[in-house]
């Protein structure tokens, strides 16, 4: 009876595992160890600037031990989502620390990097073609949306990794890929049952999150059999149960019964969920459902300006009972302000946001009245330049230290400034302007490999 | 009446790719996942008006196996928007805590 073993070290390089949980997977025997090393969730910044949201420290001390480990037992290991975002300059950080490290520890492989960043030509051409569609409330794509991008990277299959491997890589550091291909590419060249590939994969690309008790990352070992999989942490003082076993397909989808990949569905809606042993758990049941067509999801950012921010407290109950209309009362006297600087109204957005009221949901926010006695003022500047960012800034802080109420007794100034200084400009930002879909016919073309001798 | 604060073991919220946001019920054992489940309370329509959507925009999901149900919203703005002030959509979850459930 066929049997394939994989570990899956952390949730995110950068994240942490145990050595004690790794070296314990080590030992039971693996065919391939893995790790997701990206996420959109810290959100469009870090896909714009083309820079990790873990310290370089951090992404080598995860590396080094899996690299370590690999090269030693003559195991593929791979990574996904490089450097955050899986952009060209991610990506590029990444194969430089494993470099850095095959350089200490004296370690010699062949690597393949998979390079996921989407040229506008590209795009354009498939957009042209009626090839792209959007993935959710957000506009169709057109020609325009593409030029204003900053960068755009598709999500990788399961093809590009299979390619790296059947062409000798030992080593596949791929750009953005979805996190279950990382996964699913190794036992599907070896003929396992799709549906139990993409499920076992789903579970244990974020790793540790599958585990109890839930302390931080750690390694999880899942293994795959004919008709079913275990999952199992890698520390032994960890558990998996059934229920959070279960439970993994809610997290961040829209439904827990079908989850979508670049070739097809996976549906667990028949999956038996069983506690093998206090630490193990057993699935079977799941299926994949194939796609008539094979489509990458897109994933791109837009400037949008440079930031400068500013936090105030008010503690100031007169003050408070009135903020609403205070804070239409700034923004009207900023834009006065701002015009004698020559700068209009549609060259900087200026949010207030008020902590203690309604900061964190917005116009959702269904408490309409606030019962905080102090408030937290948290404003934002985003202009097309720095400059006009923090003079923008700079006028609405006065504004708001100084501008009347109805009943205002504390006439020298509204404001509780916790720092000196106090605007603190925080430079380029970026917003997602891509979150789409396109349909290509070969899973390799927008994904092209290079091997590396290292 | 009883409130889902008190029905829960996790009542979380999360984004679903950068433009959706899915909250997570799970409960305790399997009786009062059935009865929150079958009181007929958890409609698209209340959470519509929870969070000022239309029917239509909103998805509920009960999920047996892990005695959970999720509900899938669009989010209010794109993750990492200008006006967006919760990037992970970790805390959109809190108007449904005080929904009473009769049980």
């Amino acid at each position: 009876m066929a049997e394939l073993r994989m570990m899956a070290t952390t949730g995110m390089v950068g994240y942490g595992y145990t050595e004690e949980a790794f070296n314990r997977g080590l030992e039971q025997g693996l065919d391939f160890i893995a790790a997701d090393g990206g996420s959109m969730d810290p959100g469009p910044h870090y896909l714009g600037q083309g820079i990790p949201f873990v310290s370089r420290q951090a992404i080598k001390r995860d590396l080094s031990l899996m690299l370590e480990a690999a090269i030693k037992q003559q195991i593929p290991m791979l990574v996904g989502s490089c450097g955050g975002g899986g952009s060209d300059p991610q990506l590029n950080f990444v194969r430089d620390v494993v470099k850095e490290i095959a350089e200490d520890k004296d370690l010699h492989f062949n690597m393949a990097l998979i390079r996921a960043e989407q040229s506008a030509a590209y795009l354009k051409q498939k957009c042209a073609a009626g090839k792209i569609e959007s993935l959710g409330p957000i506009s169709e794509m057109t020609p325009n949306m593409i030029d204003e991008s900053h960068r755009v990277v598709g999500m990788m299959g399961v093809e590009p990794f299979q390619k790296a491997i059947n062409d000798g890589a030992q080593v596949v550091l791929a750009g953005r890929a979805t996190d279950a291909s990382i996964y699913s590419a190794i036992p599907l060249m070896r003929g396992f049952d799709p549906g139990l590939c993409w499920h076992l994969s789903k579970i244990i690309e974020c790793a540790g999150q599958v585990t109890t008790p839930r302390t931080g990352q750690d390694c999880v070992i899942g293994t795959l059999h004919d008709d079913y999989f275990l999952v199992e942490p890698g520390h032994p003082d960890k558990r998996c149960t059934r229920m959070r076993i279960a439970a993994h397909t809610l997290y961040e989808n829209p439904s827990p019964y079908h989850l979508e990949e670049p070739e097809g569905t996976l549906v667990t809606t028949h999956s038996n969920y069983e506690q093998l042993d206090e630490r193990i758990v057993k699935v079977s049941g799941s299926r994949f459902e194939d796609a008539n067509r094979y489509t990458v999801k897109l994933e791109g950012v837009k400037s949008s300006g440079y930031r400068t921010v500013f936090i105030a407290g008010v503690r100031d109950p007169i003050l408070i009972s009135v903020i609403d209309e205070f804070i239409q009362a700034c923004h009207e006297r900023v834009a006065v302000e701002a015009g004698n600087l020559s700068i209009s109204r549609d060259q900087y957005r200026l949010n207030i946001r008020v902590y203690g009221k309604n900061a964190t949901m917005g116009p959702r926010e269904p408490v309409k009245y606030t019962q905080a006695h102090e408030i937290g003022l948290l404003v934002d500047v985003l202009a097309n330049d720095p400059e006009t960012s923090k003079a923008i800034m700079a006028k609405a802080r006065y504004a708001l230290l100084h501008t009347d109420f109805p009943g205002r007794k504390c006439i020298s100034g509204n404001l509780a400034i916790p720092f000196s200084p106090s605007d603190m400009p925080v430079g380029q930002t970026y917003e997602f302007s891509i979150w789409h879909r396109m349909e290509i016919k070969n899973p390799l073309e927008p994904f092209p490999i290079e091997m590396v001798e290292v | 009446m009883t409130t889902l604060s008190e029905l829960t073991s996790v009542l979380r919220s999360k984004n679903a790719g950068a433009l959706l946001c899915t909250l997570d019920l799970m409960f305790e054992d399997q009786i009062t996942y059935e009865k929150v489940r079958d009181s007929g309370v958890l409609t698209p329509s209340l959470i519509a008006d929870l969070y000022g959507l239309s029917d239509n925009e909103v998805s509920i999901i009960p999920y047996d196996v892990a005695y959970a149900i999720k509900i899938t919203i669009p989010r209010l703005y794109k993750s990492g928007d200008p006006d967006d002030s919760d990037i992970y959509g970790a805390q959109q979850h809190a108007p449904l805590l005080d929904i009473d459930i009769p049980v």
